[in-house]
């Protein structure tokens, strides 16, 4: 019977390797997974880069924006030859309240041009695209096969894993596992602090196809600019957010739902999610698209409070294995984060492998904490909370649609109320104390300033 | 069987989307090397070739014809345990001959001979899963010169015998001794491709695959028109009984007498005709 990877699954106790296979074994070719395999393999260390797809990006669910600064480092000259669908120029927050919308819309054509800012792509192109990389410096890839437990000595060591094939045990000095959200190897290296639903959400995202001229019109860009719209008020109560990106002749639009949240509301996702189509604001951008992918994937937004320890004997964890996804209301990144964490646990492991100390790994976490990845994810560590918390979910949306509203509507012959008079009626309204809305902008100016 | 020692045994493995989007505007075929590989009988053509080779001591090679990226199938062949692999070149997805099925068969049987030999066995997949008509298989057995057996859906060689079963219609089977040298097309049923052990699959990551020009001369396809296919409608009355199982059976066939089919076997061609003609004399044909 084949082994499987799941949560009953645990680590295996073998002896010391006398001579393991690999260097490393870098389990899942995504974003975190290749840029650790590209880092170990140019080190000159022998790689394993284990995906469990017929090919990197065969497995995963996006709809987002990639931004490529990062990439600066890992591949120079990367906008040159990374598979693009629209680079983002123009950038939009929404917030919805039962018909209305109020949208903060930026636009900078200088997103538009090298070196860029950041780009909507298909992940399976732009997996692909990255673990070629990692092959061409030397990473052995190894598709069709799941990493499914550990490999450790007596001493808790992890010496390598186990994999889903027939003589499927294969061993290396340092494991790095990039397998994903809900990591199995991190928990059974007991790297996972108690229970994770809390700090997860399930995306829920479906590929619309339109023509380019369509999408080009209707968002008011043209030839390869695309746009990003983060939307908050849209999920019907249900902790969480919306989002619409441009690809080049299709759109991806979807919802992010805290999982608990969901499930105490009973509602199927793809009923929100058509609901948000059916928007006023929304519903003219996807009329006519016809639907060509829905899918569906957990996301790990708890951000760093929630993060698992990230080194472990012979073990890190990087990219969303490790939590790394920032979700903090304005920024909404993860694949920079996956490739930053993943490029510098290849860095750490390498380092590691040269000098044949292990103790070397915890180098990790220090380039994590001096670089963007833990320095962003710790100064906004109350962000995820202050996002999805109550107020700003569902009261400030109508709070902030109430006061432009009442800015906007013309009551001729009655004069027009003043802006502090509306703001208190508005947070009346909408059950806001002055005192809440005081304390939470502070709490906001703290994570964001 | 002609002789129980089967030297080479080729699995033919044609690299296709499954998954391919036909635009319905255009008709434009949309497909993704990434997506790409065996279809599912082709990958039981490949099991069947690799239990035949164990069981009668020879080589089981995987051969195909397409582009540089149908290389990550032939890894999987070798991963499996196929002894040698070969990839038939050509240049791109599109260049591969959209034709009858005798020009791929024709390079096919070339690059075969030349670089591995004599084939006792070719299995391959009934039909591609892109538009296929299954004809590539028949065409092969008439370049190599050797027996062909379609459409099967079990195969197995024991005692130096190669037996094979068929599906014909009305869930009737056909058993079949298959002469070798033979081609012989099976369909995805009743094996299921092995799941290749770790160390065979990274030995075939780091393996050269040979590649062969495919001496293919293609005839280049000119649509001059293009239109929907309408057929025309055909009217069906209901059968008249009123008692819906009556109506099932009617409208089914089953239970009805039949005569049993007649198998000729004859390796004279006049022979053949003439029983042919016979019978389609006999049914009011001529």
């Amino acid at each position: 019977m084949r082994d499987r990877a799941g949560p009953a699954s645990s680590a295996v106790t073998v002896a010391e390797p006398e001579r393991p296979q690999f260097d490393a074994i870098v389990v899942g070719a995504g974003p975190a997974g290749s840029a650790a395999a590209l880092e170990l393999a140019r080190a000159g260390n022998s790689v394993a880069l284990l995906e469990r797809g017929p090919f990197p990006g065969a497995k995963n669910v996006y709809g987002g924006v990639v931004y490529g600064r990062i990439l600066d480092e890992l591949i120079p000259g990367w906008y040159d030859e990374m598979p693009v669908q629209r680079w983002i120029t123009r950038r939009q927050t929404m917030l919805l309240d039962g018909e209305r919308s109020m949208t903060v819309d930026f636009r900078s054509q200088n997103w538009g041009r090298a070196p860029y800012n950041g780009a909507t792509t298909y992940r399976a192109e732009f997996d692909d695209w990255l673990a070629g990389h990692a092959q061409k410096a030397g990473a052995v890839l190894v598709p069709s096969t799941v990493a499914t437990r550990l490999l450790c000595t007596e001493r808790g060591r992890v010496v390598g894993v186990r994999t889903d094939r027939p003589d499927g045990d294969l061993t290396a000095k340092v494991v790095i596992a990039c397998d994903g959200v809900n990591s199995f190897l991190a928990k059974q290296a007991g790297l996972f602090p108690g229970d994770q639903a809390e700090h997860t959400t399930l995306g829920v995202k479906e590929t619309l196809a339109l023509p380019a001229r369509t999408i080009d019109e209707r968002f008011g860009v043209s030839g390869h600019e695309g746009v990003d719209i983060e939307m908050l008020g849209c999920t019907q109560g249900i902790p969480g957010g919306g989002f619409l990106y441009t690809n080049y002749d299709t759109l991806s639009v979807g919802l992010v739902l805290g999982l608990k949240g969901l499930a105490k509301a009973g509602k199927r996702p793809e009923e929100v999610l058509a609901e948000l189509k059916r928007h006023p604001s929304i519903q003219p951008l996807v009329r006519g698209a016809e639907l060509v992918e829905y899918s569906a994937h957990l996301i790990p937004e708890g951000g760093y409070d929630t993060m698992p320890q990230l080194v472990g004997d012979g073990l890190l964890v990087a990219g969303d294995a490790a939590a790394m996804c920032l979700a903090a209301g304005i920024w909404l990144e993860g694949v920079n984060f996956a490739m930053g964490s993943g490029m510098y646990a290849g860095r750490a492991a390498s380092k590691a492998l040269t000098s044949g100390d292990l103790g070397d790994l915890r180098a990790y976490r220090t380039l994590l904490e001096s670089s963007f990845v833990l320095a962003d994810h710790k100064k906004l560590r109350k962000a995820p909370e202050l996002v999805l918390s109550e107020r700003v979910q569902q009261r400030y949306p109508g709070l902030v649609c109430d006061l432009v509203e009442g800015m906007f509507t013309v009551e001729n012959p009655r004069p027009k109320p003043g802006v502090r008079k509306l703001l208190r009626a508005s947070a009346k309204r909408n059950g806001v104390k002055m005192r809440e809305l005081a304390r939470d902008a502070l709490t906001g100016l703290r994570s964001f300033g | 069987m002609a002789e129980s020692l089967m030297p080479l045994i080729v699995a033919l493995l044609r690299w296709t989307d499954a998954r391919a989007r036909i635009d319905p505007l255009s008709g434009e075929v949309e497909t993704d090397p990434r997506g790409a590989g065996p279809s599912e009988a082709d990958r039981c053509a490949l099991e069947h070739a690799l239990r035949i080779a164990e069981a009668a001591g020879g080589r089981c090679a995987a051969v195909t014809l397409a582009p540089e990226p149908a290389e990550e199938m032939l890894r999987d062949a070798l991963a499996c345990g196929a002894d040698a692999v070969l990839r038939v070149d050509v240049p791109s997805w599109d260049s591969r001959v959209p034709d009858s099925g005798a020009t791929t068969a024709r390079a096919l049987a070339h690059a075969i001979r030349t670089e591995l030999g004599e084939p006792s066995l070719v299995l391959t997949g009934d039909h591609s899963a892109d538009r296929g008509t299954g004809s590539t298989p028949a065409f092969l057995a008439a370049e190599l010169g050797c027996a062909q057996a379609l459409g099967l859906v079990e195969l197995s060689y024991a005692d130096g015998e190669l037996l094979a079963l068929r599906r014909l219609d009305r869930g009737r089977r056909e058993r079949l001794a298959v002469p070798l040298p033979a081609v012989c097309s099976v369909e995805p049923a009743g094996v299921r491709l092995r799941r290749a052990a770790l160390p065979s699959t990274l030995a075939a990551r780091r393996a050269e695959i040979p590649v062969v020009a495919g001496a293919v001369a293609a005839e280049p396809v000119t649509a001059h028109a293009a239109r929907p296919f309408r057929p025309r409608a055909k009217e069906l009355p209901p059968p008249p009984e009123a008692d819906p199982r009556l109506r099932l059976l009617r409208l089914t066939g089953a239970h009805e007498h039949r005569e049993p089919p007649r198998v000729v076997v004859t390796d004279d061609p006049a022979e053949a005709a003439d029983e042919l003609l016979e019978y389609l004399r006999g049914k009011g044909y001529l």
